[in-house]
């Protein structure tokens, strides 16, 4: 009875025990070939499979396969051999996550000293693990970093120094550690310390900081160096991280670009100069061409026809008429002399855009220019071209132009007619100018725009050569673009864009 | 104190020109007595004779100079120049008579006191026409201060 007391005293001893082990850790009890033949309730919970599921199971059932062979080796010859096994292990739940415990498998042997089973108890570290894990990430990314990461007391005595550091600035981490950070500071700038110091005491960041540090040899860089107080978790501030980086050859870059700069200003400004003097000159000329040409002109037009005046009655009729192609002769010349001003002073007359109403022009035009048509019957047609922006003297000029060859083209049509309108293009409005009269073979096209260029003798149609080259480059001026489709006996019609400008309807 | 002998100086180098100009003033018929300086020292001692160009009195009061602009050495620029920066002859009309007048020159003609500017024509009948013209308005119609 006795005995037995003692018994059933023991056993609730064991079962308290028990109880108690159950509540704080993992066990599991395997028999010596690794059947699960025992697991508690926190078993269950972190392998995320029922006890009818463990039991009678493999204990490989839950192996993650992080353990190397060997490790696995040592385990289960160190509990065959009797001998108690701690150690920390990665396993895996029934759902595929991983979780680790700080194990103690405890071997239970027989009468013969064979293992009877192993009791194995846990604990849940996981929580553990992946703070050492975000721990060693965050000290491999300061590792790796070319920046220079430096740690620094309140006092600037340097507290860490990463490999990065060592690089940049030549120092040995046991050579600088414990030393003030001012050792990296030219003499001249020592002073910076203090206020980056006073800073970070404040709770303040130093952000982009550009300066001067100095590497173990003496050579000069030039950094960035952004310096952050570092918090404890009680909210002190307790030191500044300081992270450099290397900008030498920014700057170098940076001064590079400045100079090219400054020589590209000075080459720019040169040839501004030039260009406009180059165009001072070209007008100078132009007006002394004009001068010098007109005065011997004018010339032989009074003396050809004083001599006509005062000789006329002496005079036989083939003298008559060279006297007279003498005067027309030099009123041609005075024509083409007045065109190539007109085209070359388009060079350097400065273009003026201004919203216009091109339909207009083109009216006002044709009103001045009917008396020329001499009665002869044009059937005349102006679009509502859209607005546009352009010079209004020149692009008047240009409806002077294209539409006195088309009178002129055209005046061997009865009725002759003309027509002036538009169409619509991605890039804009596209002017044409369209007439029914001679056209011209468009394999001689090239040849249209160039100055003193013609596709007709004089003899069928008067001219000078210059009116489609002066029209071609006031278009060139406003950035726009001219064509032609013609066909001889055809017709022709010249198409035109004022290049892009903001285009009102 | 006028002079009676001038009523048109004209400045002119071309003789070719000069030759134009006197015809047409002779066609007119209406008596102008023209006379004519080949260039700008030849008109600025044409006027005031040995005397200081800026302050000197003129020796001869034309009733109009008729000024061509380019010509060598002493241009019609200087002789304008001259002619409105002298009290004593700045109230003499002064038209410019060139070849092809450049707008930088017309805008430095006007602001030197020219009283007009004239493109000489290169037909004859139409040179022929502007000196006709010249002469009747500024000889005929225009009313000058008596100096």
């Amino acid at each position: 009875m006795r005995a037995d007391q003692q018994l059933k005293a023991s056993l609730k001893e064991i079962d308290d025990l028990k109880a108690a082990l159950d509540q704080h850790a993992i066990v599991a009890i395997t028999d010596p070939q690794g059947k699960i033949t025992y697991a508690n309730d926190k078993f269950c919970i972190i392998s995320k499979y029922s006890r009818a599921e463990l039991l009678g199971q493999d204990h490989r059932l839950i192996n993650s396969g992080h353990h190397s062979k060997e490790f696995i080796r040592q385990l289960w010859k160190t509990i065959a051999s009797g001998k108690v096994w701690k150690g920390e292990i990665k396993n895996r739940a029934k759902d595929g996550t991983f979780y680790w415990v700080d194990t103690t498998i405890v071997p239970f042997l027989d009468d013969d000293a064979k293992p009877r089973q192993y009791v194995a108890i846990r604990a849940d570290i996981t929580e553990r693990k992946r703070g050492e894990a975000a721990r060693e990430h965050l000290a491999a990314i300061v590792n790796s970093s070319d920046d220079a990461i430096i740690g620094k007391t309140l006092k600037g005595i340097i507290s860490s120094w990463n490999p990065g550091a060592e690089k940049m600035f030549g120092y040995r981490a046991a050579d600088v550690i414990g030393k003030p950070v001012t050792i990296l500071f030219p003499p001249e700038l020592v002073s910076e310390e203090e206020e980056i110091l006073r800073r970070i005491a404040r709770g303040e960041n130093v952000k982009h900081f550009e300066t001067v540090r100095v590497r173990k040899d003496g050579q000069r860089l030039d950094v960035s160096v952004t310096i952050s107080p570092i918090v404890n978790p009680a909210g002190e501030i307790v030191g500044a991280s300081k992270v450099a980086r290397d900008i030498t050859e920014r700057k170098r870059a940076e001064a590079e670009i400045r100079q090219l700069n400054l020589e590209l200003e000075a080459r720019v400004a040169k040839r501004t100069a030039q260009l406009k003097a180059a165009n001072e000159e070209l007008e100078a000329y132009s007006y002394s061409v004009s001068h010098d040409l007109r005065a011997p002109l004018r010339a032989m037009n009074g003396f050809a026809r004083i001599l006509e005046e005062q000789c006329h009655d002496q005079l036989a009729p083939d003298a008559r008429h060279a006297i007279e192609r003498i005067s027309a002769n030099a009123a041609k010349m005075g024509q083409l002399i007045d065109s190539l001003l007109d085209f070359s002073s388009l060079n350097w007359r400065p273009v003026t855009k201004k919203p216009v109403t091109p339909a207009a022009i083109a009216r006002m035009v044709y009103e001045e220019l009917r008396p020329e048509s001499n009665g002869h019957r044009v059937e005349i047609k102006i679009d509502n071209l859209p607005r546009c922006e352009a010079d209004p003297t020149l692009l008047k000029q240009v409806f002077v132009n294209l539409l006195s060859n088309a009178l002129k083209y055209s005046r061997n049509r009865n009725p002759a007619k003309i027509k002036v309108g538009w169409r619509k293009e991605a890039d804009g409005p596209v002017y044409f100018v369209q007439d029914n009269g001679a056209g011209f073979d468009m394999e001689h096209a090239g040849k249209l725009f160039r100055v003193f260029q013609r596709l007709h003798t004089s003899d069928q149609f008067e001219g000078t050569g210059a009116g489609l080259a002066i029209v071609d480059r006031i278009i060139q001026r406003h950035g726009g673009r001219i064509w032609a489709e013609a066909a001889v006996d055809q017709g022709a019609i010249f198409y035109f864009t004022l290049g892009r400008s903001p285009v009102k309807s | 104190m006028n002079d009676e002998t001038t009523d048109i100086l004209l400045v002119e180098d071309s003789q070719d020109d000069a030759r134009f100009f006197t015809r047409a003033i002779e066609e007119s018929r209406l008596g102008t007595r023209l006379r004519i300086a080949r260039n700008g020292v030849e008109a600025m001692a044409m006027i005031f004779g040995v005397g200081d160009p800026d302050q000197a009195m003129p020796v001869i009061w034309p009733r109009l100079v008729v000024l061509d602009l380019k010509m060598p050495m002493v241009g019609g620029r200087e002789v304008l120049r001259r002619l409105k920066g002298n009290l004593h002859t700045r109230s003499i009309p002064v038209v410019v008579f060139s070849s092809s007048v450049e707008k930088r020159e017309l805008v430095e003609s006007y602001h030197l006191g020219a009283n007009s500017c004239v493109v000489k024509p290169t037909d004859f009948e139409e040179f022929r026409k502007a000196v006709r013209l010249l002469g009747q308005y500024w000889l005929q119609f225009n009313q000058p201060s008596k100096p």
